[in-house]
């Protein structure tokens, strides 16, 4: 046992934990958990605990159905809203075959090739997401129109407002569970808000996402409100995006940074963004995962349609954001297509890969667009060699489909389970009569 | 009888002058001369004093340049002046023996001299910390080492620190000088210890004895000038750097107190901020990128203030000038040269992490993220410059990992592949003069003795020591490894390292390769004490020591797992159960219980083969956890020697032939089909014995003994049993082939298809027997085999049934409805035969591709044939015919049906558009319908996506459309028909060799699966055990499960991107 785990029995002890939560990711992204007495604690480190993974979408093809899930013990946090004593605590966890190796199918070791490539190269890669989300008040009925808790705007201050509170209890407990966050405001729409986590490595990252997704959900629901990461709930306000922002380092020393350079970006970061424009509509998918992504994507707003990048140019899909002198440690870019309903594990690995290519490949950026892109003709962006990203997640999955960047970052196995559920969420949603179409066509035609 | 006085050149040749002539103008010089023709000194003494050394002409050319250098110092009084030089060299004392021993054995240290020819004084004293210690503790032979030791390191220390101006008692020496002085005057001061060293090692009456004595020596003094070197970069801080402590973590040689004359010197660094009050609670700063992925320990973490961080932050920044420059120091070259190389590759993430860490990211990387060679490199650690209280706090905190090391999950495959590393003898340049690299060479010791560490040092503290030969001594003397074989190998280590030592010395440089050169040879020759034949003696005994540790994996790794389970000696080897279990668990083993009741039973009693086992088993212990199954290998061993073990040939096999014993042991761990076919058939084990019996043979010799049989045997059921077993000796030797590497896809699919028509044309021989005898007289018919499919194609696999035609043709006057009865009496006795349930392999003989299927007659006259193609054939019936080739019956008959079939298959003008369609609408049709319910698609590699039927049916497609213009695709081989169409540009190159790709790997994948379970299946394993084996039997490294389901379905997703295009159209 070693003393992250002995950290771990010792606190469970100390703090009277009644249950851990074990906490794993399906390929989807979303959270599933397993509930294990302390006692049981041990024997999980060592050898991990069985559970039928074809219950699980996308983990285990039905023949090898038992797997293991292994606690992270770096990952231990008390959950805060079950109480100080006598609460529960969470860890993640890796999920392993019976005979010990990493699940392909686990989105965290997906996750972690694609970081040990990255690491091959000496270099460690962080991210730094700004999740949008929305609150509506609880209670409404399928089909009926979600209501927004709020009618304010950008960062505007709500007296006695509930996102006000709501904030407030969201950061208390994220702080409490060693989430830092820098940022939190209310965003353009009606009870939306925007809450930036603190730059971290990858992997913590996701793992954050995944608590920052339960925490604000749960918040919400002790409040009387519900929280959606939903990429577009409303037609007429601005979609929930999840722009992050990336950087490579090289030990200490921030990989992207070039003094000197122009907007100080170093070569590596110039491949990196060519690779990931090169390679963006390709991850899109994954980025971007569900029909409502689109509606989003192609719904205004600040929302990157086109596949450009520019320096400080809200309307590009990167943007490489203002300089601050004598911050060379915090030279980044911003990935700006992301949306917060993803599997952030997928997403992460997907958009290190593609950067990676482009350093691998030496791929030349081309000029960065100076111009608000979405003003711009059709014929303009042609000529300036600007594409638009996939308009729909049909169009999505068949870039995909060819993608070899895709396969093999995912591996094969959860390339192919993502594309089947993709193209049957989509041959799904191909088979509804939207309120739009009987608005439009009944009396019509 | 007056001798002849003897001429002053002779003498000189006699002494071991390699140039008397040179030797005799050098001995004229007046520097010389002033010394020894003056005071009546016998020239002859001294003379005698440099034929003893090593090389005398370098020693004696080494020693005019040192008196001539002293011309130029006017003052020659002093300890170290010229005078008492020249006394030395009169008086003959042990102070002479040493300065000649060293002159003649290192041009290095000669220049040296020249350079600085006051340093000789070094070599007045015979052991600097002699006059230390208390006379008692002295014995004849030299200082106590154990009190000596920390003397010794405290001297060198001292001394080195001195050099470079720095206060050898201050808690954080600096040096008094700038860089560029300090780092000559270290060097000139680490020289003079060089040479007190080398004096004291080449003057050793028992080098061997004293070797751990000097490489210990040599390590404190490596660590001292680190010491030196860190006071010399404190001195070089700018002003206002923040403070730190820093320790230096010596590893490696340097670790172990078991350094070379010149090598790297392995580091790592810890640093901490000085005020820091518990270095192992400061979790490290959360906003930091090296500390942010180790916060989770939250409560931990939130201690650390704001001014902690900046405070560490800065610490680093200091850590990292210091260890920086340090480096300079020590590798820079000066006009003084250059000491070492100063390596931190050993350090947490290698050469991409920071050269600095503090000492809880070292704790937390080691923790996370280390691998297990990583544990094996801290084995070493030791503080060994620098603040020792945080190096020992470094240690503390490290050395418990270390010997966790063996519960990691990956233990057992990293102990393998390491243990690989050892064995596969890094391809180095020169690799046979490698002293350290090679076979045999000093890394083989040193990795065996720290595995077998790692294996039992978890449970026995005793093991845990840093030094190579003292971990051997405890390793015994616990009874890990036997002491007879401890001892050799502890003998083989010193006097290889002393080789090694005195191949550095002559140029100090690092240099691990036996030169080739014979007065190369002969100095270091001499310098063992070789005088009458150097160059071979020396030669020999390299070669003799490099044997005896090739042979150490056998002698430390198995040999005390027999001794256990046999219990054979009693006081060499006491393994314990546990132990044994612990470590044949380590070599892969997955049931050490069962493997040493095999070990028992095969070893027990007195018989020649018991002894031979013994004597074997070793070995093969090795080779079988080399294979992806050793418990398997070792069960199937002793089955195989239960039924031979008897025989005279197979004994003397296993005892002189090491190449047959261990690629059985390979083939038995690897394949349960060939380790039962082996079982059923003992005597094919001969054929490993034999290279030449290990190449398929070709069809007309198959054929040729089918034939041979037929004429022996009138007995239809004998020559059946004959046939047969014909046929399971030729798949015995494809198999065994096939796993040595010895025949690839093409000529296994080629034997094992002639091995079939073989076995067909001796069955179709046997069958008419039986019915002629029942039906008496001649047969009124004559029969055709004709080849379909994979049969068709010679592309079959171990697990393929043979697809035929069966044709016949009455003979003239013959009544058409008796023929037809009597062919289908033969070719049902043909397909029963082959199908007999008894000793040897059945083949399954399918007509299943007749016309109208299982629904036809099970053959057909040719002129039935004729008119059923010409009014009924389907297109999936002249697709079917592309790859049909008469083997067997009647060669005439075969030929006619040929030329019967060619107009289907090769339509003039192609296929019509319908027809294409048809093909197409059946292909889709076959994807959703014949694979069994409740596989997986992906993993089917016959009917699967991307697949065998994919590719084959894409080819025949071609075929069926462009064989009437293209003559190349006139074949029945699916490769040779994909290139034809790439000839002919019908499929672009790139799409063929995916399509090619898919179809080997998914032919080899198909082989592997039947060789691995000796049963066919057309799926990719579903457990990862069962799809190592594969992996390995497929040709990738042990462990490789997910590398070969990720490989197999990257490709045959291609080519089934390939095939929805090329041909779905």
């Amino acid at each position: 046992m070693d003393r992250q785990q002995e950290f771990v029995l010792r606190t469970m002890e100390e703090r009277d934990i009644r249950f851990v939560r074990l906490w794993f990711t399906d390929v989807l992204g979303f959270l599933k958990s397993v509930a294990v007495a302390p006692a049981e604690l041990e024997g999980a480190f060592a050898e991990g605990i069985g559970f039928d993974g074809s219950a699980i979408e996308g983990l285990a093809r039905v023949f090898e159905a038992d797997m293991l899930v292994r606690p992270d013990p770096s990952t231990f946090q008390v959950l805060p809203w079950r109480g100080e004593h006598q609460g529960t605590a969470r860890m993640f966890c890796d999920i392993l075959t019976p005979d010990g190796e990493p699940a392909l199918a686990d989105p965290r070791y997906v996750l972690k090739r694609a970081l040990a490539r990255a690491a091959g190269h000496g270099l460690t890669f962080y991210t730094h997401p700004e999740i949008e989300f929305y609150l509506v008040k609880d209670g409404f009925a399928p089909g009926a129109e979600p209501e927004p808790v709020d009618n304010a705007g950008y960062f505007d201050h709500v007296a006695r407002g509930t996102t006000h509170d709501f904030r407030r209890a969201a950061i208390t407990f994220l702080e409490s569970m060693g989430i830092s966050v820098e940022f939190s405001h209310h965003e353009g729409g009606p009870g939306q808000n925007e809450i930036d986590l603190r730059y971290a490595d990858a992997l913590t990252t996701a793992d954050n996402i995944m608590t920052f997704r339960s925490v604000v959900k749960e918040v919400a629901l002790e409040q009387g409100t519900y929280a959606t990461f939903m990429p577009k709930p409303f037609p007429e306000h601005p979609g929930s995006g999840m722009h992050t922002h990336l950087s490579l380092f090289e030990g200490d020393r921030n990989a992207f940074h070039e003094a000197g350079a122009q907007y100080q970006l170093s070569k590596i970061a110039r491949q990196f963004i060519a690779g990931l424009l090169t390679y963006s509509s390709e991850i899109t998918a994954v980025t971007n995962q569900w029909v409502n992504s689109y509606k989003r994507l192609w719904g205004g707003g600040e929302a990157p349609s086109y596949i450009c990048w520019g320096h400080n140019n809200r309307s590009a899909l990167i943007r490489v954001p203002m300089y601050k002198p004598d911050k060379g440690n915090s030279t980044r870019i911003e990935y700006r297509a992301i949306d917060p309903a993803c599997n952030p594990y997928l997403s992460f690995a997907l958009m290190l890969a593609a950067g990676l290519r482009g350093i691998e490949d030496s791929l030349e950026l081309p000029d960065g667009a100076e111009d608000d892109v979405w003003s711009l003709t059709d014929a303009e962006r042609r000529a300036m060699g600007i594409k638009p990203l996939p308009a729909s997640l049909d169009e999505a999955i068949r870039v995909m489909e060819a993608s070899e960047l895709v396969a093999e970052t995912l591996g094969e196995g959860v390339f192919d389970f993502f594309l089947r559920n993709k193209r049957s969420e989509w041959a799904e949603y191909r088979r509804q009569v939207t309120p739009f179409e009987l608005d439009r066509y009944l009396t019509m035609l | 009888m007056r001798s002849r006085p003897e001429s002053v050149a002779g003498r000189l040749a006699r002494l071991g002058f390699a140039d008397p002539v040179r030797a005799e103008e050098l001995l004229a010089d007046p520097v010389l001369t002033e010394v020894v023709g003056q005071d009546g000194v016998p020239a002859g003494e001294l003379l005698a004093a440099l034929g003893a050394v090593a090389d005398p002409d370098l020693a004696l050319l080494a020693l005019v340049r040192l008196l001539e250098a002293f011309t130029a110092d006017p003052d020659a009084s002093g300890e170290d002046g010229r005078d008492r030089l020249r006394r030395v060299l009169r008086d003959g004392d042990e102070t002479r023996d040493r300065l000649l021993a060293v002159l003649g054995t290192s041009a290095a240290l000669g220049e040296f001299l020249e350079r600085h020819p006051r340093q000789w004084a070094v070599l007045l004293d015979p052991d600097p910390v002699a006059a230390e210690v208390l006379p008692a503790t002295a014995t004849g032979s030299g200082v106590d080492p154990v009190l000596r030791r920390p003397l010794v390191a405290a001297r060198m220390r001292t001394e080195l620190l001195r050099a470079v101006g720095a206060d050898p008692h201050a808690p954080e020496p600096v040096a008094a000088t700038d860089l560029a002085q300090g780092a000559d005057a270290l060097r000139v001061a680490y020289r003079r210890q060089l040479l007190a060293i080398a004096g004291r090692d080449l003057t050793a009456a028992d080098p061997f004895a004293a070797m751990p004595e000097i490489t210990a020596d040599l390590s404190d003094l490596a660590t001292a000038a680190l010491e030196a070197g860190l006071a010399i970069a404190r001195a070089e801080l700018p002003d206002g750097a923040a403070p730190c402590r820093i320790a230096v973590i010596g590893l490696g040689k340097c670790g172990g107190h078991e350094l070379n004359y010149v090598s790297d010197v392995d580091v790592v660094y810890v640093v901490e901020p000085p005020v820091a009050a518990d270095a192992g609670a400061a979790a490290g700063d959360p906003g930091s990128p090296a500390a942010g992925a180790v916060t989770g320990a939250g409560a931990e973490a939130e201690a650390s203030a704001a001014t902690g961080d900046d405070a560490e932050a800065a610490a680093l920044r200091t850590g990292t000038r210091l260890a920086a420059c340090l480096a300079k120091v020590c590798s820079a070259a000066t006009a003084e040269g250059t000491l070492w190389p100063v390596d931190a590759g050993l350090r947490p993430e290698g050469r991409s992490g920071p050269l600095v860490r503090t000492l809880a990211s070292h704790v937390s990387y080691y923790e996370r993220w280390a691998a297990t060679w990583e544990f094996q490199a801290l084995l070493k650690a030791r503080p060994v410059a620098g603040d020792l209280a945080l190096g020992r706090a470094y240690l503390d905190a490290i050395r418990p990992m270390v010997w966790r090391a063996a519960e990691r999950e990956n233990f057992v495959q990293d102990v393998q592949a390491m243990r690989r590393r050892v064995e596969e003898h890094v391809p180095a340049r020169d690799a046979e003069r490698q002293l350290k690299l090679g076979p045999g060479g000093l890394r083989d010791v040193e990795f065996s003795v720290q595995l077998l560490q790692l294996v039992h040092g978890r449970a026995d503290p005793q093991l845990r020591r840093a030094n190579t030969l003292e971990a051997l001594e405890a390793l015994s003397g616990s009874g890990y490894v036997g002491r007879d074989d401890a001892a050799e190998m502890d003998r083989a280590y010193r006097e290889l390292r002393t080789l090694e030592h005195r191949i550095q010395l002559f140029r100090l440089r690092r240099t691990h390769l036996v030169p080739d050169s014979a007065p190369e040879l002969r100095r270091i020759g001499r310098s063992f004490g070789f005088l009458s034949a150097p160059e071979k003696e020396i030669t020999a005994l390299w070669r003799d020591r490099s044997r005896a540790v090739r042979k150490l994996h056998e002698k430390l790794f198995y040999r005390p797992l027999l001794a256990a389970a046999a219990e054979l000696t009693t006081d060499e080897v006491r393994l314990t159960p546990e132990a044994a279990h612990a470590r044949l668990a380590a070599l892969g083993y997955r049931d050490p219980e069962g493997a040493m009741r095999h070990l028992a039973t095969l070893t027990a009693g007195l018989s020649r083969r018991a002894s031979i086992q013994r004597q074997l088993l070793p070995v093969m212990l090795g080779w079988f956890a080399d294979g992806a199954d050793p418990d398997a290998g070792l069960l199937a061993f002793r089955r195989v020697s239960d039924e031979l073990g008897a025989t005279h040939w197979y004994l003397k096999m296993l005892r002189d032939s090491r190449a047959a014993a261990e690629r059985m042991a390979y083939v038995l761990s690897c394949s349960r089909y060939v380790a039962e076919l082996i079982e059923h058939a003992p005597e094919t084990v001969a054929m490993l014995g034999d290279d030449a019996e290990l190449v398929p043979r070709a069809r007309a010799a198959v054929l040729a003994s089918v034939t041979s049989a037929i004429t022996r045997h009138d007995e239809p059921e004998a020559l059946l049993w004959a046939v047969r077993a014909l046929r399971r000796r030729e798949i015995v030797r494809t198999a065994i082939a096939d796993l040595a590497g010895l025949a690839g896809l093409d000529e296994v699919g080629r034997a094992l298809s002639d091995a079939a028509v073989a076995t067909i044309a001796g069955g179709l021989q046997a069958a008419r027997h039986t019915v002629t005898r029942r039906h008496g007289g001649e047969l009124p018919t004559r029969f055709a085999v004709v080849a379909m499919g994979r049969l068709g194609g010679g592309e079959q696999g171990y697990g393929s049934d043979a697809d035929v035609l069966f044709v016949h043709d009455p003979l003239p006057g013959a009544e058409e409805r008796q023929a037809q009865e009597t062919a289908m009496a033969v070719f049902s006795e043909l397909r029963r035969l082959l199908a007999l349930q008894g000793p040897e392999p059945p083949l399954d003989v399918d007509p299943d591709l007749r016309p109208e299927g299982r629904n036809g007659p099970l053959t057909r006259t040719i002129d039935s044939y004729a008119r059923y193609y010409e009014r009924w054939s389907e297109p999936w019936e002249a697709q079917a015919l592309v790859r049909a080739v008469p083997v067997a019956g009647d060669a005439e008959l075969g030929e006619r049906f040929v030329q019967l079939v060619d107009p289907l298959r090769r339509p003039a003008g192609g296929l019509s558009e319908a027809d294409v369609r048809e093909i197409r609408r059946i292909k889709a049709r076959v994807e959703s319908e014949r694979l069994p319910k409740g596989v997986d698609p992906r993993r089917h590699v016959k009917l699967g996506p991307g697949a065998l039927a994919d590719v084959e049916w894409t080819v025949q497609l071609l075929q069926l459309r462009h064989a009437h213009e293209v003559p190349g695709l006139r074949t029945t081989s699916t490769v040779a028909a994909l290139h034809a169409a790439v000839a002919a540009d019908l499929v672009t190159p790139g799409d063929a060799a995916v399509m090619e790709a898919a179809w080997r790997l998914a032919s080899r994948v198909r082989n592997a699966i039947f060789l691995w379970r000796g049963r066919a299946s057309d799926q990719l394993p579903g457990t990862v055990r069962d799809l190592n084996g594969v992996a390995r039997i497929v040709g990738h490294p042990p462990g490789s499960a997910a590398r070969l389901e990720e490989e197999y379905r990257r490709v045959t997703r291609r080519a089934r991107a390939v095939v929805e295009r090329v041909f779905y159209g």
